[in-house]
């Protein structure tokens, strides 16, 4: 009984959602099931405690913890778990178990990764010119699209029969009023996609600004930064103070001015998060300067794979604009005929014309 | 309105459980089966959540098929109408009665009792899973639920909560015996906090070989052990590859049934590669098997790139 509480008190201090009413659920299950088993006595708090996939790894973590006797909770670099991501080797017969144990594991860097921990405030630059309003417009207008749902409309649109006559039942079944209905408007989905590897360190202040205000003025919108690998930080962007959201940015991406693998982090990308949701309402925006040390075919083929699962794709160049730039990077000319919109942004003048170019193209 | 008579379910034990699901040819795990109990021991949804194909809407067809009640089926998509899931009138058919009162006196004296009657309703799953008069519940199954939209899962929220529905015309409905009701999930998109948080929840991933030859087996009737062996075997290997869409337990199953269709007892390359559509359903990832060393797969040594040749 003490256990279960404690567990309880574990798992939400690990960051799961225990609610009262959960707890509550939580002894009324215990009531039906034979607590002798210990599978069973994890398993019945579990599926009232959690509420995912990387919510049920976490609560066997601490389960395992706690009966282990450990009071230590790894932190660590923990990427968003999807099973498609965790391909071990899996021996023949060997249960899910084993699987799920390796998201415990703490994340080994390789060679040429690198991993101090940038300090990302001193790269902010809190006397830039702000950008919100430019950024608001720019959430604005790539935020919405008409969706095919309808919405009653005071006028224009279609007439919306049922309606109508539902009203005018009153009146005798005479159609003296018309309903109307037009397409309700639908949010985008924006997908951020950033290089911050070493050589966008310079353009790095434009860069963190122009993600936080993103993220902000568009929540639905998803931010993930990359270099040798990539990660996703919308919810990090989501605190209130610049730097909070520095600092832990900072924390969780070790890889931060590492080398650049933009097929690597496009193949995260197609296989999580642009599975999700509808092609037809998602805008990726990439923002790179194209200088690639991973092989380029692959960019090529991830590429394609992306079109497809969305509506358009922008390429924003930090070094475009600049009046030597010619598109040299390989990275840069192999994903070239992939792009709806090159854009140009390297401060906020820049910026300016990024977003008048894209309110025009919808 | 009071419950008129509490339905007891038969699950004591989680065993029961298992034996149950093993009864209709599905094979239960232990999680399963447990999450199964509590959900009629705490009358709490169960929101399942997995890749696709790997028998997450089977579960609510096998529950109803063991209680003996119907299965009520919600399909969810993009811009689906909160209404439209609980009932419409039969506008078409007011009408003409309207239209009919109108020539006739006494019709005319009915109508404005009549004109709403339910006679003139369709009812949508939710309100018909409502109105199910028992004994037993119905097994109410809300299915991809992710591809709703946030306006819909708040409205299911208030469902829920109280399984009451308001009918202006006719009254408040309430249930008698609320349904088992399951919920599906693709991934797609996160859910409404607080719908999770009123869900019992569970993982359901792809079978263990051991556990999807016993599947095999047992929904594929005629096929010999030896088969359903290596079908299992190589599903496993398959699923480690990086293919945009990962064959699940139907297509395991589909293809186990056109080799037996096709009366083919031995895998080799050339078997897989005719019958690849069976399996993969993206041109992509067709092509990528030629890239792989098949042998080595369908001997269930797992998946290796071709070496050059």
């Amino acid at each position: 009984m003490e256990h279960t509480f404690a567990l309880c008190r574990e798992a939400r201090e690990a960051g799961l959602t225990v609610t009262h009413a959960r707890t509550i659920d939580v002894f009324r299950a215990l009531r039906g099931i034979d607590c002798g088993s210990m599978d069973d006595y994890r398993l019945t708090l579990r599926s009232n405690l959690v509420s995912s996939r990387e919510d049920e790894v976490l609560f066997d973590r601490v389960f395992h913890a706690h009966w282990r006797g450990t009071d230590e909770q790894e932190s660590g670099d923990y990427i968003m778990a999807r099973s498609e991501m965790i391909r071990g080797n899996l021996d023949a017969g060997r249960s899910n178990e084993a699987h799920r144990d390796m998201l415990s594991e703490a994340e080994v860097f390789g060679a040429e990764e690198v991993q101090r921990r940038a300090n990302l405030s001193l790269r902010w630059d809190p006397d830039a010119p702000p950008l919100e309003q430019v950024i608001r417009e720019l959430a604005r207008r790539l935020a919405t699209r008409p969706s095919r749902r309808l919405g009653p409309a005071s006028r224009g649109g279609r007439v919306n029969l049922r309606r109508s006559i539902r009203h005018n039942v009153r009146h005798g079944l005479e159609l003296v009023e018309l309903a109307r209905v037009k397409p309700k408007t639908r949010k985008t989905r924006i997908v951020m996609l950033s290089d911050v590897s070493g050589s966008m360190d310079a353009f790095n202040p434009f860069l963190l600004q122009l993600m936080l205000g993103l993220q902000q003025a568009l929540k639905s919108s998803r931010t993930v930064v990359f270099s040798t690998r990539a990660t996703e930080i919308t919810n990090l962007l989501r605190r209130r103070s610049v730097h909070d959201t520095l600092r832990e940015v900072a924390d969780k991406v070790r890889h931060w001015s590492g080398g650049t693998d933009i097929g690597a982090a496009l193949g995260e990308l197609n296989r999580g998060l642009l599975r999700e949701g509808s092609a037809r309402s998602t805008v990726l925006i990439i923002i790179s300067d194209g200088y690639d040390n991973g092989d380029i075919e692959r960019i090529k083929s991830e590429l394609e794979a992306a079109r497809r699962r969305i509506r358009t794709l922008v390429w924003i160049n930090p070094m475009y604009g600049a009046s030597t730039f010619t598109v040299r990077a390989a990275g840069m000319k192999t994903a070239l005929p992939y792009v709806d919109h090159f854009l140009p942004a390297f401060n906020a003048a820049a910026l300016k014309t990024l977003v008048r170019a894209l309110m025009k193209m919808g | 309105m009071t419950n008129s008579e509490v339905w007891q379910h038969p699950f004591t034990r989680v065993e029961d459980v298992s034996r149950v699901f093993e009864g209709q040819d599905y094979v239960a795990d232990r999680p399963l089966s447990l999450t199964t109990k509590l959900a009629f021991d705490l009358g709490k949804p169960v929101l399942l959540e997995g890749e696709a194909g790997v028998g997450k809407t089977e579960v609510a067809k096998v529950l109803a098929t063991v209680l003996d009640s119907p299965l009520i089926r919600l399909q969810c998509y993009e811009g689906l109408d909160a209404s439209s899931t609980l009932y419409e009138w039969n506008y078409a058919r007011q009408i003409l009665e309207i239209r009919l009162a109108e020539a006739d006196p006494e019709r005319r004296e009915h109508l404005e009792k009549s004109i709403f009657d339910e006679a003139f309703l369709f009812d949508r799953p939710l309100l018909r899973a409502i109105r199910h008069p028992g004994p037993r519940p119905a097994v109410l199954l809300i299915d991809e639920i992710d591809r709703a939209d946030e306006e819909f899962e708040a409205f299911l929220l208030e469902i829920l909560s109280d399984f009451q529905v308001t009918v202006p015309e006719l009254g408040t409905f309430t249930a008698r015996q609320r349904p088992v009701v399951i919920l599906t999930s693709n991934r797609t998109r996160e859910l409404n906090d607080a719908l999770k948080r009123r869900c019992l929840y569970l993982w359901i991933d792809y079978p263990s070989p051991d556990k999807e030859r016993e599947i095999i087996r047992r929904r594929v009737p005629g096929i010999s052990a030896d088969l359903a062996e290596r079908v299992a075997r190589v599903m496993h290997g398959l699923r480690e590859v990086d293919f945009y869409k990962r064959p699940g337990v139907a297509e395991a199953l589909d293809w186990s049934r056109a080799l037996l269709g096709l009366e083919l007892e031995t895998l080799v390359p050339e078997v897989l590669l005719e019958t690849a559509g069976v399996l993969l359903k993206y041109r992509d990832d067709v092509a990528r098997l030629d890239k792989l060393d098949l042998e080595a797969l369908l001997d269930g040594r797992g998946v290796e790139r071709k070496s050059a040749t």
